[in-house]
């Protein structure tokens, strides 16, 4: 059976576009804030101890990514069709899981002291690639082709 | 030359045509502006908040002030060379562009911010270590800067949302040159 149903998002021009500031603000703060702990990681920027760094800056990284999350799912409930064939949309899920796994397991262990800091500017650098591919495919969502769109 | 007529000019340039059209330059630059902006937002928050007192109280102003100080021009620079580009592409488009133009006030607003904030707080730190309590004028600083660039960001996404119809526009000036000129 079909039900009728209108996204409530879809009734507004000016919903979509908030939401997206909402979203991009979120991301810039959990992808800077994780940044600035990784340029610590490897010997730039901020020189305060990397493990109590990242114990401040982390609520500001969950605030943004919760932020980011709550947005997400809701501009994805506007065209989900659209979004659910779309390659980039695609790999940009696989990408964050990869990212929010990493960041709370290897990441999270290294900056408590429990993995050899011979590892600290490999774990930064696939910290940062993994985040700002995350960008990446959120932006080429609007460029590369859906099928039957 | 007007600036209507320097817009023309750089979006017709090759290379403005060429990023215009272009399957995967223009969005790359596009996702590195947002990537720059990201980095950039982490440096301004962290020195903001810690004007504001909100984080890293053990830690001198001068010193977060200035670790940041390298992250955020590099930020800048990526940001500021990235959204060079994309404006240029679309000049003409963003000449008539709300949005683009609210935002460029904004940028001109955080010219204005460091000429009045620079040597009270930014390059005055040392003084703000001393301090008992952060003095009000920091604190002002620091969440104008938060405003102001939470409000660029938002501008700059509005900017997608205006397509301005040159063709019509182009139409009615054609038009009107007509009409103007003697018969």
């Amino acid at each position: 059976m079909l039900i009728a149903f209108e996204n409530p998002l879809n009734e507004s021009a000016l919903a979509f576009p908030i939401l997206e500031c909402f979203h991009i603000l979120g991301f810039a703060m959990t992808l800077g804030t994780i940044a600035l702990v990784d340029f610590r990681l490897l010997g730039f920027g901020l020189r305060q101890n990397a493990g109590e760094l990242a114990k401040v800056l982390a609520p500001w990284t969950l605030f943004g990514l919760i932020t980011v999350l709550l947005s997400g799912p809701l501009l994805f409930s506007s065209d989900p069709d659209m979004y659910y064939l779309n390659i980039s949309f695609q790999i940009k899920m696989v990408l964050l899981v990869l990212a929010i796994v990493f960041h709370y397991t290897i990441r999270r262990k290294l900056l408590r002291g429990e993995l050899s800091p011979g590892l600290n500017k490999p774990v930064a650098c696939i910290s940062l690639v993994l985040w700002s591919s995350i960008i990446f495919a959120g932006i080429f969502i609007a460029f590369v082709v859906t099928p039957g769109q | 030359m007007s600036a209507l007529e320097f817009a023309q000019w750089l979006q017709s340039t090759d290379w403005a045509t060429y990023l215009r059209s272009s399957a995967y330059t223009y969005p790359s630059i596009l996702a590195s502006h947002l990537t720059g902006i990201a980095l950039f937002a982490g440096a301004i928050l962290v020195t903001d908040l810690r004007l504001l007192g909100v984080i890293m109280r053990n830690q001198p102003v001068s010193e977060v002030i200035g670790q940041l100080r390298w992250p955020k021009r590099i930020g800048l620079l990526v940001v500021a060379t990235c959204g060079i580009l994309l404006a240029s592409s679309k000049a003409e488009e963003y000449y008539y562009n709300t949005f683009f133009r609210i935002k460029l006030t904004l940028l001109v607003l955080v010219a204005v911010h460091a000429l009045v904030f620079r040597s009270s707080v930014y390059n005055n730190a040392r003084a703000l270590d001393q301090a008992r309590r952060m003095p009000g004028k920091a604190k002002l600083a620091a969440a104008l800067s938060l405003l102001l660039w939470i409000s660029i960001a938002c501008a700059g996404r509005g900017i997608g949302y205006i397509e301005p119809p040159l063709d019509k526009l182009h139409a009615a000036l054609t038009s009107l040159r007509a009409t103007a000129e003697p018969r």
